[in-house]
């Protein structure tokens, strides 16, 4: 009951405060509505209380709390780690029996084994192609020697060539001069 | 004092799998074939991993938590992670079980005990076939257990190292028994 007498002063303050005040509309509805409503109230009021009192005089009714409910709560982050499971034990579980302590120490053993295992197949994969990038520099540097080597027999030959040609020009040469101009010695410079 | 939970079981048996082989079955397996043989079980106290019989850790029960400094062979400790960590006292259990091998010569026995990891230069033998990042036990010429470390390289790819190169990365060693003094068995 209290908030609608609440309701009403606030109802009766705004009435005064706001609106127009000269304007015939409020005038009327002030005139009009004070004396209507003032004994609707207390019809209203006195129903209430008879009917609360009807409500005693009956059998209580059990009051449940929220938790007895039940009800699944909305709107609510509850993290993994604080939801406690209902009629479950508190408590860290602890290992202590040999059978299951094996289990564990086989799962982590075979974890192991494979991990070993796959490591190992890894390291002979990246052996066995480090072995065939070295194959293959070494085939490299074996043909650039190759080639190097045919162009340096290349050369020698040329020269040799060469040096023959120049000897049998010069000796052409020297007689043609020697016909028909005196010789003049050349100079020359020789290296070793 | 406590046994070990599950998560933390399977972390501490995944840590001591690096170094050993399946033999670390043996661990716990029972003394005898009698009905109620004793066993070695693990026990946690103050966040160190303990290694001991069961007979003990039961009479241990009755020494109150914070006046009970040790008991059995300290394995090492858990972090704050959850992550374990080995100490050298569990040098002893590893040395028996390990799988992966290095052998110092005597030149290199000094320098690992004050703490250097292990070069080319100073081994004399290793297990074949090891892989990369595999935890292996270092062991003096005589076969007595140094420390225990993590391969750098694999077995074939050590071979073609230079001599100054890093074969094997130290994590713990003897040295720390007088290096760590202070922190080897304090509990606080």
């Amino acid at each position: 009951m209290a908030p609608s007498r609440t309701s009403t002063v606030k109802s009766k303050h705004a009435a005064n405060k706001s609106g127009i005040r000269n304007s015939k509309t409020t005038s009327k509805a002030k005139s009009s509505s004070d004396p209507v409503s003032k004994p609707k109230k207390k019809e209203q009021q006195s129903k209430g209380v008879q009917k609360l009192k009807k409500g005693e005089g009956r059998k209580k009714r059990r009051v449940y709390t929220e938790k007895e409910l039940d009800i699944p709560q909305l709107n609510m982050i509850t993290p993994v780690g604080v939801e406690k499971p209902k009629g479950k034990k508190k408590g860290k579980v602890f290992v202590d029996d040999r059978e299951s302590m094996m289990t564990i120490l086989a799962m982590v053993n075979a974890d192991k084994e494979g991990q070993i295992e796959s490591k190992m197949m890894k390291a002979r994969q990246m052996e066995e192609i480090r072995e065939a990038r070295k194959a293959e520099a070494e085939k490299r540097v074996e043909i650039r020697k190759s080639k190097l080597d045919e162009t340096k027999e290349g050369l020698r030959k040329k020269r040799k060539r060469s040096t023959g040609a120049d000897g049998g020009e010069e000796s052409i040469k020297s007689e043609a001069a020697a016909g028909t101009k005196p010789l003049k010695k050349r100079k020359s410079v020789s290296f070793a | 004092m406590r046994p070990l939970t599950e998560p933390e079981t399977q972390t501490l048996f995944a840590k001591l799998a690096n170094y050993t082989g399946t033999s670390l079955k043996n661990l716990i397996a029972p003394l005898d074939n009698g009905p109620n043989a004793d066993r070695f079980v693990f026990r946690l106290h103050q966040s160190r991993c303990y290694y001991v019989r069961l007979s003990l850790a039961n009479l241990a029960v009755s020494v109150s938590r914070d006046k009970l400094l040790s008991l059995g062979t300290c394995l090492g400790k858990f972090t704050k992670s959850g992550k374990f960590r080995l100490h050298i006292t569990a040098l002893p259990i590893l040395a028996e079980h390990a799988r992966y091998k290095v052998w110092v010569k005597a030149n290199g026995e000094m320098p690992f005990l004050y703490g250097g990891h292990v070069v080319k230069a100073h081994i004399g033998r290793w297990s074949e076939d090891c892989p990369e990042h595999q935890g292996v036990v270092v062991y003096s010429m005589n076969d007595t257990p140094l420390g225990f470390g993590v391969t750098a390289r694999s077995t074939q790819e050590a071979r073609r190292l230079d001599p100054t190169g890093i074969t094997c990365f130290r994590q713990a060693d003897c040295g720390e028994y007088l290096r760590d003094e202070d922190t080897l068995f304090a509990t606080s």
